[in-house]
Parts: structure tokens; C-alpha cells; sequence
């Protein structure tokens, strides 16, 4: 099976905005992500690994 | 994270489906050689006869076997019956994949021969020796201090010197090019040595656990969404490009970015070329992180552990990755008198990887979900089902091998339980050997060509900007926040 052009695929590749969903996923990713992280470090904080 | 066949080849249509995956292969023969080695336990020795390699400056005296009830084998022997045993179960395995028996055979004797003479030329004493003292013991005044494991960056420079110099070598050994086999079979194996580790100090494992879950927060939700936007907003790639590039650059490679690319109904064309780039990328970053690590992070052993396991994508380079780190750090700290007990770096890069993996069939899950229902709705859905299918079956064994081997080291008695270490330590020699077969194999895929290839730059960009801009550092940073000032503890 000969290998497909990558850069046609890329070319053919229509342009797409972002859409608002797309937005919201971002968004809310970075946010709950930056969230559980505090909430982590904070935990990590007050409960430190011991031997 | 992880290396697979489809890296190798372009896929057809015609193939037909084996009846058993790679993934539970890699469970039933990593719990094999598991439940073999713990005859031990039992005064059983069946798998002494495995092949050791110990530092050398004379050729005669670098094989072994591993105990001492086969040592009439000598060296040689254990090598021929190592290759003999492995070459048998993997020859049986690739036939319950659908491959060519007889060809995966032959060449399997190849990568089988020349990975283990890389694994050799890494152990010869000018490569490896790290004090002095040994430098001494071995009569030599100097060395490159790789420690034994560079034995891992020999196999992985000949794969890339056949793959980008030899390509119809490479083509020729593709049939036993199966890093993510072996690697799986590697961590299944992993999975009972961190046990043994994890045995003799439970409350410092148990919050080494706790802070993996910092490495998925990070990996899903930060890094993906992310090198998402950057795809998206500032390179103008499409969503069908885009998700399994931002999973393949952000989770777990290989592995996430074809989960993904499956759940979002991606064509087959799009996951298997950023297969091809993550494999690539995760050579340099292996040839490139151990020793940085090495060189700045060496007071802060398990920083590094965790960096490798974020920052390393693909799981054969993360967890190699994270012996090979381990073996320089505890090299570097022993050479300024702090002698730290082995494994807890690899165990901190193994933890950040599985836990990492555990989730690719969820998050596939979600976006599959959102993509069929919003962006691109259609009557094939994501199915609930769709989560257990994709989720990495290979956990499953790392696990098992995990409680098993914890539940024998704290629940058996004393004459038992003291028996594990050497038996875990045979199934560990095994572990090592697969190690060795996945760099090999990874350098064997890694055709740096591809990178010249038209329209190649475009994704290769990407994957720079966002792994050596962005996920590389955020990464140590998390590492530093939540590993700083933990140590291994000390060895007796």
C-alpha cells in the first residue's frame, strides 16, 4: 500500500474555526485542571511524604 | 505513551483481526515469568538459568546465569537458552497475533543477538564503571560513567543507525519490532519489583502514590488542552488533526493519540503519523533528559523520576527512561557518598506513567462523546463500552504482579517472605531484558527521514513548540512542587 501524501492531506484539510464548544472544552480543562492542582498542592503541603 | 506496530507500517484493510490482543499477550507472559519466579518462594528454581550481565573488561567473564544452581550453563549457555526460551514464547505469541511464525523467528534471532550485544558493550567496564574504586578494580583510569544501563542508549543508537542507514535491515526485522510488547511485558514484570520496594518503606510509597495523581491533572487537563489551542489558533490545524496530535504530544503518545483518533472517528492516516512523530521525539528526548536530569536534578532523585515520566512520551522511552535516570542519579550520588536504595526513581517514573495511562480510555471516551454529539454529530456515537476497550489491558498485570508481590513480602512468614527479593530479582533480569529489546526496537522505528518529509514540518513544528516550549518544563515544574525534598531512602 503506497503511503499517503502528507502534505496533500494537510492541504486538503478545510480550515476550521474554533467553535464554542471547543472553546468550553479548553476552558474548562485548564480551569478544573488549574483548580485540582492547587487543591493537590495544598494537600501535598499539609500532608508531606514522610519515610 | 506508548510505541506500537502501527508506527512501523502504514495500515491495510484486508488484515484480518487476531484473536488476542498485543495488550493481554503482554499480561498473560509478563505473569507467566511472574508466577514462575515465585517458585522460588517454594525452593523451586525454574527460571535461574536466565542470562546476567555483569560489568567486564575481559569477554569471558561478562554472562552468567542468574543463579547459581545453573551455573554450569556458564555464561554463553544461559545466553543460548535465554534466547532459546523468549525466541519460543514470543515466536508462539506473534503467531496469536496472525504474523509469519517462521519470519518473526528469524527475525527476532537478529534483534535478540543484537540487542544483547548492545546490552554487553554497555556493561564493559570503560562505559560503565562510575567510582574510581572500581575503576581501580577493573585497572582502568578512565570511563564514560554510564553506569551499565547506558547498555539502554547502545541498543537504542544501533536501532537508529540501522533504521536511518539500514532501511532494508529495518524492514527486513519489522516482524520482531514489537516495542510496545515488550515494554508491556517489561512493566507487567515492573510491576512485582516495585512491590518489592514499595514492601520495605509502605508509608513513603503510599504518598509517592498520591502525588501520581498529580501527573494526570496535568497530562489530561493542562498539557492537552493546551497544545490543542496552539494546534488549533496558531498552526490552523483541523480538529481531525488536531485532537490526536494534542493527545499524542500531551498523554501518552502513541497509545492516546490512536485511542483518540478512533474515538473521534479520525481516518487511520491521521493517529499512525503522530505515531511516527511521537516515536521520534521520544528518542531525543531520551538520548537528551537522563542526562540533564543527571547533571541538575541528582539531589532531587525522585523530581527526576517524576519529570521523566511526564515529560518522556511513549511508555517503553518514559520507563526506560526512568532506569536509565536512576541507574546515572544513584551513580552521581554515590560517587559524593549517599548510597540510595534502587528502584524508587523508576518506581516514581513507572507510577507517573501507568496512573497516566490508566485514563486514555476516559478521556478518549469524553472527547468521543463531545466530537459525536457536537462538533461532528453522527448515528456512531461513543459507547460507555467504547472505555473498557480502549483501556491499556496491560495495567491489569502490573497491578496483579503489584498486590501479589506486596501481599507476599507483608502477609507470609518471615522465611518466605525473605525468600522474595531473589525470586523477584529472576523475573527482574527478564524485565531487563525487555527493556533492552524496547530501545532497540524504538530505534529501529525511528526513520529520521520521515522528518524530511513533505508537509512533515507543519506537525513536526507542533510537537517542538509544544513539547520542548511547553510540556517539558511545566512538567519539571509539577514534578518540583509536588517531589521536592522527597528522597529514596537510604541503602543499608
Amino acid at each position: 500500500m503506497p503511503e499517503p501524501n502528507l502534505q496533500q492531506e494537510l492541504q486538503k484539510a478545510p480550515r476550521e474555526p474554533l467553535l464554542p464548544v471547543e472553546k468550553k472544552l479548553i476552558g474548562w480543562s485548564l480551569g478544573i485542571g488549574l483548580a485540582l492542582l492547587v487543591i493537590l498542592l495544598l494537600v501535598n503541603h499539609f500532608v508531606p511524604a514522610s519515610l | 505513551m506508548s510505541v506500537t506496530t502501527e508506527t512501523a507500517r502504514w495500515p491495510t484493510t484486508a488484515e484480518p483481526r487476531p484473536w488476542i490482543t498485543e495488550d493481554w499477550l503482554s499480561v498473560w507472559i509478563g505473569l507467566g515469568i511472574f508466577a514462575l519466579a515465585l517458585t522460588w518462594l517454594w525452593g523451586f528454581d525454574l527460571l535461574g538459568w536466565v542470562v546476567s550481565t555483569s560489568v567486564w573488561i575481559d569477554p569471558g567473564q561478562a554472562l552468567g546465569t542468574f543463579s547459581k544452581t545453573y551455573a554450569q550453563l556458564g555464561g554463553p549457555g544461559a545466553l543460548v537458552v535465554t534466547y532459546l526460551a523468549l525466541s519460543a514464547v514470543l515466536t508462539a505469541a506473534a503467531k496469536a497475533l496472525g504474523l509469519d511464525a517462521r519470519r518473526f523467528a528469524a527475525a527476532f534471532t537478529v534483534v535478540f543477538a543484537l540487542a544483547y550485544a548492545s546490552w554487553m558493550i554497555g556493561s564493559y567496564a570503560y562505559v560503565a564503571v562510575v567510582t574510581p574504586a572500581d575503576q581501580q578494580k577493573f585497572g582502568i583510569g578512565w570511563s564514560l560513567k554510564l553506569t551499565n544501563e547506558g547498555g539502554y542508549v547502545v541498543a537504542l543508537l544501533v536501532g537508529l543507525v540501522i533504521a536511518n542507514f539500514f532501511p532494508r535491515l529495518a524492514e527486513w526485522l519489522k516482524e520482531a519490532i514489537r516495542p510496545e510488547l515488550y515494554i508491556k511485558i517489561a512493566i507487567v514484570i515492573l510491576g512485582a519489583f516495585l512491590a518489592v520496594t514499595a514492601a520495605g518503606r509502605l508509608t513513603l510509597a503510599t504518598s509517592l502514590l498520591w502525588r501520581g495523581i498529580a501527573a494526570i491533572v496535568e497530562a489530561y487537563l493542562i498539557y492537552w488542552a493546551v497544545v490543542y489551542f496552539i494546534a488549533r489558533k496558531w498552526f490552523g490545524f483541523n480538529r481531525e488533526w488536531a485532537a490526536p496530535l494534542a493527545s499524542g504530544i500531551s498523554i501518552c503518545g502513541v497509545s492516546a493519540a490512536i485511542a483518540v483518533g478512533g474515538a473521534i472517528r479520525a481516518r487511520p492516516i491521521v493517529p499512525v503519523m503522530v505515531s511516527s512523530l511521537v516515536v521520534i521525539f521520544a528518542v531525543v528526548e531520551v538520548l537528551i533528559l537522563p542526562f540533564l536530569a543527571q547533571s541538575f536534578l541528582w539531589q532531587e532523585p525522585m523530581v527526576a523520576g517524576a519529570w521523566m515520566g511526564l515529560a518522556v512520551k511513549t511508555d517503553g522511552a518514559a520507563v526506560a527512561g526512568g532506569g536509565i535516570t536512576e541507574s546515572l542519579i544513584l551513580a552521581k550520588s554515590a560517587a559524593q557518598g549517599i548510597r540510595y536504595q534502587p528502584g524508587w526513581i523508576l518506581g516514581v517514573t513507572a507510577t507517573v506513567k501507568v496512573f497516566i495511562d490508566i485514563f486514555i480510555g476516559i478521556w478518549a471516551f469524553v472527547l468521543g462523546y463531545i466530537w459525536t454529539r457536537y462538533i461532528n454529530p453522527t448515528h456512531d456515537r461513543a459507547r460507555v463500552a467504547e472505555i473498557w476497550h480502549r483501556f491499556p489491558k496491560f495495567i491489569i498485570g502490573f497491578v496483579l504482579t503489584f498486590v501479589v508481590g506486596l501481599g507476599v513480602a507483608l502477609g507470609t512468614p518471615t522465611e518466605i517472605g525473605s525468600r522474595l527479593p531473589a525470586a523477584i530479582g529472576e523475573a527482574n533480569t527478564f524485565r531487563v531484558i525487555f527493556f533492552v529489546l524496547t530501545f532497540f526496537s524504538i530505534g529501529v522505528l525511528s526513520d529520521f527521514r520521515r522528518l524530511w518529509q513533505e508537509g512533515v514540518g507543519k506537525l513536526a513544528a507542533v510537537y517542538l513548540l509544544s513539547l520542548f516550549g511547553f510540556v517539558i518544563w511545566v512538567g519539571l515544574i509539577i514534578s518540583w512542587l509536588f517531589f521536592a525534598g522527597v528522597t529514596p531512602p537510604l541503602a543499608s
